[in-house]
């Protein structure tokens, strides 16, 4: 029995404190101290690189920080007027429904599609991995590239007018027309993002065990209960993450729309993103574009938090 | 193991330490020199390649000064000087655009050197429109670099198969002779009026030269000028794409045939010229004949920021060094920009038969902040939102234009 507790004592990774050189209170101070310190480089990162950007914008939002008071670094807080100066602007307040619009629109299709195809490639069949390769290219492809590509499709003598032409539609000059110019922005960012959510859900969807859906084919389930009462409910911690991480990339977009119209015609199509630039870097009213980005984080918040409220139900 | 004193280790970390300082101290004795960083954005091989040669003459007439360009994108180029300033590292020279002059000196980073500058030959022959986007009451905030403007670029050959021997000169020639030369897919006319200054830019000419201003317009010559573009537009002479066109995208539109004429600067001659289209360069058209046009400048301007003395000193010497009238035309003519001085811009439009109708221009030309002052910037987003709703009829011309007035009224009052 005591060679056995003198083997232990000797295998076991952490001696006794008795055993040890350094006094007991240390010792405990020390051990107490270890997980922190493994933390600490996440913890520095953070508060560095995130929390501190962060408030510096929020405090930003309630300064005064125009061009001239940039510089001289004498920034006069000036409360709400920001908020103010930003909620009594039209152009704000067509650029929040649009960025709403945007981001129902782009998800609802994005995980539409995304789904659809991921039963589809439940099936076994030829190629099914080169085309999984080939799906994921709009989510490989640099925004900048499908920008201006869908720019050119857009254009009023593009591709997609003469098709539009063989079906006896008028050509329009798409991203010269208020709505449809903002129409424009989110067939392409449907295009851009409808891979990632596919690729999530058909991961999710290979995880689900054969056997469930033999059983339920026995009972007699059709295709479509069995979408409805198998897939659907396993994939839901899924379809949480895809749809949250979806809104939180869908609602920050700002080059794709940048770059496609500029915001215009005449401001119709900017969302919160672009119109945060135009004030920022165009208007250099540094205080104005940092009020807009709050409340762009304030919207992720909120629609983040509507979701996994309808997720809890 | 024999046990070392901690204390052992130190000579090696002296011996280090006195080395690194030695040679620091070194270096810093022999580099009195003093560094001009210069910040721009020009991206064009011409412009780059006139920059680099300037420095080469100006680092071997100055041996003690070293010259350092700096490339940032044309949108960050200012909020990146103001930041540079901001944490006390300010390059020596910001090439900014000259409408922005005024708008970042009044941040108070931009050094005065009206003293010098008022010395230099060049500056009395200055035309009046660079002078006064440099200029606040008594102080100069910059030089400028050269100008550009706009006038209307026609492609010869579609002009004479359509039937027009000239290109137009008023605003009926050119209504007429855009719906002439538009032959689908083939416009009569581009320009470029995107959600950006380019398209306060492309209209300054046509609402000046009627006599109109930004600051007012719900005055007949701003209404009729946009009615111009309205009815341009409508009648499917210009591509309503011209709304998402920015410069270089019109530029294409002419280059590859799909547009006969355009308003364009004298930035895209070189393209043009690779293309090998035969064209023309004709004055911007005028409402009515024997008016002068009356266009908006383009063209950035060294401007020096207060920062080390030294520094500053040396960035007024290269600028002068620019000054010298045989390197203004040779840098002029490489970046495809008209001096600003007169005589070398004379001399410039003689040479190159396309550059005259923007040096006949000169003259009359007017530096945006005329209108605005350092406010130009907000007054030009409501004058191109008026432009933009009126293109797409999303409001009436007047409807379009009041709204705009109501924005920049406050602006202009608190100029």
């Amino acid at each position: 029995m005591k060679q056995l507790e003198a083997a232990r004592t000797r295998v076991s990774p952490v001696p006794p404190a008795e055993h040890r050189p350094v006094p007991r209170r240390k010792a405990a101070w020390r051990r107490g101290l270890a997980p922190y310190t493994f933390i600490l480089p996440i913890l520095v990162f953070t508060l560095l690189l995130l929390a501190y950007p962060m408030f510096y914008s929020l405090t930003l939002s309630f300064q005064d920080a125009t061009v001239d008071t940039f510089v001289s670094g004498d920034m006069p807080f000036n409360g709400f007027a920001n908020y103010q100066q930003t909620l009594s602007t039209g152009t704000f307040w067509q650029a929040l429904v649009n960025t709403i619009v945007f981001t129902f629109c782009s998800i609802l299709f994005q995980f539409t599609i995304g789904f659809l195809l991921a039963l589809f490639f439940q099936n076994r069949f030829p190629l099914k991995n080169v085309l999984i390769a080939l799906l994921l290219i709009p989510w490989i492809a640099p925004v900048l590239t499908a920008a201006y590509t869908f720019k050119g499709l857009f254009n009023e003598v593009g591709p997609v007018n003469q098709v539009a032409h063989w079906f006896g539609i008028p050509s329009l000059p798409w991203l010269a027309l208020p709505g449809f110019a903002l129409a424009a922005t989110i067939v392409a960012n449907i295009w851009i993002g409808f891979p990632f959510n596919f690729i999530l859900l058909y991961s999710g969807v290979c995880g689900i065990p054969q056997e469930i859906y033999e059983a339920a084919r026995i009972d007699g389930a059709s295709y479509w209960r069995r979408v409805g009462y198998i897939t659907l409910p396993i994939l839901k911690p899924v379809t949480v993450a895809v749809l949250m991480l979806g809104t939180i990339y869908t609602v920050k977009v700002f080059d794709l729309v940048w770059i496609m119209t500029g915001g215009g015609p005449a401001n119709t199509s900017h969302l919160l993103s672009t119109y945060a630039y135009q004030v920022g870097f165009s208007l250099l009213n540094f205080g104005q574009a940092a009020a807009i980005a709050t409340v762009i984080v304030v919207l992720i918040l909120s629609l983040n938090l509507f979701q996994l409220l309808l997720q809890r139900k | 193991m024999p046990l070392k004193h901690p204390l052992t280790k130190f000579p090696l970390c002296w011996k280090f330490f006195v080395c690194s300082s030695v040679a620091a101290v070194c270096l810093g004795t022999a580099r009195s020199e003093t560094t001009v960083e210069i910040v721009h954005y020009f991206t064009v091989p011409g412009q780059i390649q006139g920059l680099q040669d300037i420095q080469k003459d100006f680092e071997a007439a100055n041996p003690d000064i070293k010259i350092k360009f700096t490339y940032i994108p044309f949108a960050e180029l200012l909020s990146r000087t103001l930041q540079m300033a901001a944490v006390h590292k300010p390059p020596g020279i910001s090439c900014i655009d000259n409408p922005d002059v005024r708008h970042v000196a009044k941040s108070g980073v931009l050094q005065d050197i009206s003293a010098s500058v008022e010395k230099f030959p060049t500056w009395q022959d200055t035309y009046p429109g660079p002078k006064h986007a440099v200029t606040e009451g008594t102080k100069v905030y910059g030089v400028p670099i050269g100008s550009n403007s706009l006038a209307l670029f026609y492609n010869k050959k579609m002009l004479s198969d359509a039937g027009v021997t000239d290109p137009p000169k008023t605003w009926d020639e050119l209504k007429e002779d855009s719906g002439k030369l538009t032959k689908s897919p083939v416009y009569g006319l581009a320009i470029s009026a995107p959600n950006d200054e380019q398209a306060t830019w492309q209209w300054e000419p046509f609402v000046w030269t009627n006599g109109g201003s930004l600051l007012d317009l719900t005055t007949d010559p701003a209404k009729q000028a946009l009615q111009l573009w309205v009815d341009l537009v409508k009648s499917g002479s210009v591509s309503k794409d011209c709304m998402n066109w920015s410069q270089p995208e019109e530029g294409d539109q002419f280059i590859g045939g799909q547009a006969a004429m355009m308003v364009m600067g004298p930035w895209m001659l070189g393209q043009v010229h690779k293309s090998g289209i035969d064209f023309g360069v004709a004055p911007i058209p005028v409402p009515k004949q024997g008016i002068k046009p009356v266009v908006p400048l383009g063209g950035e301007c060294w401007c020096v920021l207060k920062g080390d003395p030294k520094v500053e000193a040396a960035a007024v010497k290269f600028i002068e060094f620019v000054q010298d009238p045989a390197r203004l035309e040779t840098l002029c003519n490489t970046f495809n920009y008209i001096s600003s001085v007169r005589s070398v811009a004379v001399k410039q439009g003689q040479a190159n038969p396309e550059l005259q109708p923007f040096v006949l221009q000169m003259d009359t030309a007017r530096a945006r902040p005329e209108e605005g002052g350092a406010n130009y910037t907000q007054v030009s987003l409501a004058a191109r939102t008026a432009i933009q709703q009126a293109l797409t009829g999303q409001a009436t011309v007047d409807a379009a234009l009041a709204d705009a007035a109501a924005k920049i009224k406050p602006l202009a009052e608190k100029k």
